[in-house]
């Protein structure tokens, strides 16, 4: 395999390279692993694609994404080759236009591609699913893949704070954001297969998040008064939700085990929970200040009650399981809004 | 290679920007030109702005259309991408705004270029703090010489009357920008 982008001759010192990567401006601030020929082509062995397939272009700067180059970010974080086509899949779902990469990579926000994956390789490949799935937990999987994507955006993309992309405070998953969905403990389908995918397919789905939110709770023992707090938390009143438009984008809900055991008994099937937190997540438009009002009822945003609902369908809300089994907290994934959730299977030779 | 040194491989590409489009210019006066007008509902300066130029604009002969954008994605942004596309076939020239935000200038130069794909004159509104960043995107949209005109920063909280005077001060330089002939036409 003959490998066509650009050689560069590096001190073989860790922490020489470390300081090239930063001066070259290869680097998120954190050390990398060298992008060798080796490295490079066993990642691209596990996937279909040709090394010179340009698999998208990518936003800021358009930069083309070969498979090639691809690998090279790949290898810098460090991925495993058998998780390297998670980080294309996860490449093809941003580059689709319905998730707006364009915006989503130069706005002032704090968004950024959240990876929630699906499939039977969560665990061979250390995507982190249970405890500290969304930071600590130090999954291989979970850690390298989201940064080679970070990465690629980064390097390929262009974007840089300040410069390319206007985000205000970005956000510490602008490293890397890459969990798993613990399918086994939830009472409903997954995130994939509602999605249409099967069990037995691997799949990436990415959101435009804008962080992590959390929601904690001990003094609700009813299903149905819990979900209805979350509706309430989740729909807050600067939420971006509210600035845009009402059928765009998505909150993800990440529910621990627990209290999706507890759901689920309440809720067997996830429309119902889904229409639950749609209705009840919402605020007053008393709420608001004068000027606020005025602009949510332009927009159509107020309904006959008065009410202000934070999205317009139920499957906007959007319920995954994942982390440890001390139940009491849940995490949402606010939503850019200007974006749509997207998926891709994840493809081998 | 030394024992010292290892090769590695670059993983940056090469921005895109080599191509840079023509611009295109009115070199005619305005009265009788059609100048579409592209608002943003985000912005209620904007809107504030836009709507004095466009009353110059009909006071000085011209015929406006405007179109309200307020969407990047699902239904509401293919509407209003397609809005866009039928106010570039329609007119003469057109002015985009408004740049104040990252996503939003990333969109007005994105509409602003469908004009210019139409070898028509065009003028994208930005603020100050995302003038860099507009040019940024106009030269990767291949699109670098895309006129751009810059409004002062912040515009938002400014009172009216403020904002009205702003309006005042650019309407000429929004009409240089466009190739308009003019002898001393102003607010």
């Amino acid at each position: 395999m003959t490998l066509t982008s650009e050689t560069v001759e590096v001190s073989a010192d860790p922490r020489a390279q470390y300081d090239r990567a930063r001066a070259e401006r290869w680097s998120d601030g954190a050390p990398l692993l060298p992008a060798t020929d080796d490295a490079i082509t066993a990642l691209l062995a596990a996937t279909p694609y040709p090394a010179d397939h340009a698999l998208c272009v990518l936003p800021p700067s358009n930069g083309v994404a070969t498979i090639e180059l691809i690998a090279v970010n790949a290898a810098m974080a460090g991925c495993e080759p058998a998780a390297f086509p998670f980080v294309v899949a996860a490449l093809e779902a941003i580059s689709e236009p319905e998730w707006n990469a364009f915006g989503l990579t130069t706005t002032t926000s704090s968004v950024c591609p959240m990876l929630l994956v699906n499939g039977p390789s969560r665990d061979d490949l250390a995507i982190d699913y249970r405890a500290g799935c969304m930071g600590g937990a130090a999954g291989r999987g979970s850690m390298t893949i989201g940064r080679a994507v970070a990465l690629c955006i980064r390097n390929i993309g262009g974007q840089r704070a300040g410069e390319t992309t206007k985000t205000v405070f970005g956000q510490p998953a602008r490293f890397g954001f890459c969990i798993g969905e613990w399918e086994e403990r939830s009472p409903w389908p997954s995130l994939a297969e509602r999605r249409g995918y099967t069990v037995d397919q691997d799949v990436v789905t990415v959101h435009g998040g804008k962080g992590t939110f959390p929601l904690a709770d001990i003094h609700n023992d009813d299903a149905r008064d819990l979900l209805y707090l979350i509706a309430k938390s989740i729909a807050f009143p600067l939420s971006n939700m509210f600035l845009g438009n009402v059928q765009n984008g998505e909150v993800v809900v990440a529910f621990n085990p627990m209290w999706a055991e507890r759901f689920g008994a309440a809720f067997p099937d996830v429309d119902e929970l889904q229409h639950h937190l749609r209705e009840n997540a919402w605020q007053p438009i008393d709420l608001w200040p004068a000027p606020n009002r005025e602009i949510l009822r332009k927009k159509g945003r107020v309904d006959a009650d008065g009410r202000v609902h934070l999205v317009g369908r139920p499957d906007q809300i959007v319920p995954i399981v994942c982390g440890g089994l001390g139940s009491l907290h849940a995490i949402a994934l606010p939503s850019f809004g200007e974006s749509q959730m997207q998926s891709h299977a994840v493809l081998r030779p | 290679m030394s024992a010292d040194t290892i090769f590695v491989r670059r993983p940056t590409a090469t921005p895109a920007g080599e191509v840079r489009a023509a611009t295109f210019s009115l070199d005619r006066p305005i009265a009788g030109v059609h100048v579409g007008i592209r608002t943003d509902g985000a912005w209620r300066s904007w809107r504030l702005i836009a709507s004095v130029w466009d009353e110059y604009l009909r006071r000085d002969g011209a015929v406006t259309t405007l179109v309200e954008t307020g969407g990047m994605v699902g239904n509401t942004g293919a509407n209003d991408r397609k809005h866009i596309v039928e106010l570039a076939d329609g007119v003469d020239c057109a002015i985009v705004g408004l740049g104040t935000c990252g996503s939003c200038t990333t969109f007005t130069i994105k509409d602003s270029v469908v004009v210019e794909q139409r070898e028509k004159p065009v003028v994208a509104i930005v603020t100050e703090e995302f003038e860099v960043h507009g040019h940024n995107v106009a030269t990767h949209l291949g699109h670098g010489d895309l006129k751009v005109l810059v409004l002062p920063y912040p515009l938002e909280a400014r009172p009216e009357a403020e904002l009205r005077a702003i309006a005042d001060e650019f309407y000429p330089q929004v009409l240089t920008q466009l190739g308009v002939v003019t002898s001393g036409a102003g607010a």
